[in-house]
């Protein structure tokens, strides 16, 4: 009968290719047996092929049932990676559109309407999916292509009682938000300076409209700027992933945020002094604008800014990764005068 | 359905999942086709559906507990199973295991039924 293959087939084609003809004849079989057992030596009646049909219940259910291999995309193994990645890049993504809007608006403010049509658009047409779809896309490879091997990998390792992590004590733990915001931030900047960095400077209005941006960086180095700067913040994303993973401040944690401050110092260092990275016409530039005219006080307290920017640059720069490692130091000194105690 | 009842639906189901499977074993000295497990199952008050039988006895092959073979000599071609020699270690071990069970079981409800008689 008709409705019965119907229903085998239902079952059968949700089975891997090599089972379905072997379980599609012993289902065959089945049904005819249940029939027979059903209605004796009378006459199989279409409403008897229903009962039993229903008797073997939902195709799917049953096809569940001969199927027992796993039945998801994304393991327990890798879920909670899964969504701290896909928290931090939807983070990200939304830091850096916001920030796209904001300066089309202050470029061009009477379109805000326009630009906050396209902000909330891009959300459903672009960013959600995008970062959804990626994310998800390399989880569930990974997944696929390891096969259970993951599973089998944490029941390898093995398990003993002293192997089980401290409990953090608060002085010494990282906030997740902390690392998180970081890498945001870094991604943030990235970005910015990759597609925007001639408006990095200052922005010169004329009539209310933006008459031209007179750029603190120069222009003829943007090339090994960019991408000394991919390294920099490259090395502040490892850093904060690092802080991630140890969860807590640790010697090695400060050592290995030692290590790289001190790269990047070096690799600041060596822009500012060999490379010429500030705009070598940048009072010309500012006066053509006619912002300041040369003799005035003004010009001359510009200039002395201007001049010792590298200066403070390096001052700044220098204090703040130093302060990073100090504040790290004494979080673990803390803590184990503390435990010592 | 009370609540009772609820419960008790989800606890059996929890229960026979483990028995259903000695009782398949404990059936399969002998080649059976899937139907007449059920029916046999049946017959000594042990109530399985089908459509789990089905791909249990499957589950079970898979693993070496048990033996398949077509026969395609009768009026339509049935699938008979029958315990491997590794499916006949495992049931012995797992019947041993079964009678401590149940020893142990009695002998829990009986204290507590004592224990009842006694107020």
């Amino acid at each position: 009968m008709e409705i019965i293959n119907r229903y085998v087939y239902a079952v059968s084609k949700r089975l891997p290719e090599a089972q379905r003809n072997d379980v599609a004849d012993e289902l065959h079989g089945l049904i005819e047996d249940m029939l027979e057992e059903r209605v004796q030596d009378t006459e199989v009646t279409e409403q008897d092929v229903e009962s039993v049909l229903v008797e073997l219940g939902h195709p799917r259910s049953l096809a569940r049932k001969y199927r027992d291999r796993k039945k998801y995309v994304i393991g327990p193994e890798l879920y909670d990676l899964y969504i701290l990645v896909l928290k931090i890049a939807l983070i990200s993504t939304i830091a850096v559109n916001t920030a796209v809007f904001v300066i089309q608006v202050i470029f061009n403010p009477l379109s805000i309407l326009d630009y906050f049509v396209n902000y909330i658009v891009s959300f459903f047409t672009v960013v959600i999916p995008m970062v959804f779809g990626w994310t998800t896309f390399g989880f569930a490879f990974v997944e696929y292509f390891s096969e259970g091997r993951m599973e089998k990998l944490e029941l390898e390792k093995g398990w003993k009682p002293s192997s089980l992590p401290p409990v953090p004590e608060k002085k010494r733990q990282i906030k997740r938000s902390e690392p998180i915001t970081g890498i945001v931030i870094y991604v943030l900047l990235i970005i910015m300076l990759s597609f925007s960095s001639e408006y990095f400077g200052i922005w010169i209005f004329q009539d209310d409209e933006l008459a031209g941006v007179v750029p603190f960086l120069n222009e003829a180095r943007y090339g090994s700027l960019i991408f000394l700067a991919f390294i920099i913040f490259g090395a502040g994303i490892v850093k904060e992933c690092m802080k991630l993973f140890y969860e807590k401040w640790t010697y090695k944690l400060v050592t290995f945020t030692a290590i790289v401050n001190f790269v990047v110092m070096a690799l600041v260092l060596f822009m500012i002094t060999r490379m010429q990275i500030w705009n070598p016409t940048f009072m010309n530039e500012l006066m053509q604008y006619d912002l300041i005219t040369k003799g005035s006080e003004g010009y001359d307290v510009v200039r002395q800014i201007w001049e010792q920017l590298t200066f403070w640059t390096v001052i700044f720069l220098v204090f703040g990764l130093l302060w990073d490692l100090i504040a790290g130091f004494i979080k673990v000194r803390k803590a184990k005068v503390k435990w010592n105690i | 359905m009370s609540e009772a009842h609820k419960h008790l639906d989800k606890l059996m189901q929890e229960l026979r999942r483990g028995t259903i499977t000695i009782g398949a074993l404990s059936q399969l000295h002998q080649p059976q086709y899937g139907y007449s497990l059920v029916t046999t199952l049946k017959e000594k008050g042990i109530y399985v559906e089908p459509g789990t039988l089905y791909p249990l006895l499957r589950r079970l092959e898979k693993q070496g507990l048990l033996e398949s073979k077509w026969d395609t000599n009768e009026t339509r071609p049935r699938k008979y199973y029958l315990l491997s020699e590794l499916g006949k270690e495992v049931l012995d071990l797992l019947l041993v295991e079964w009678q401590n069970m149940v020893t142990s079981m009695e002998y829990l409800i009986k204290e507590r039924r004592e224990e009842n008689g006694d107020h």
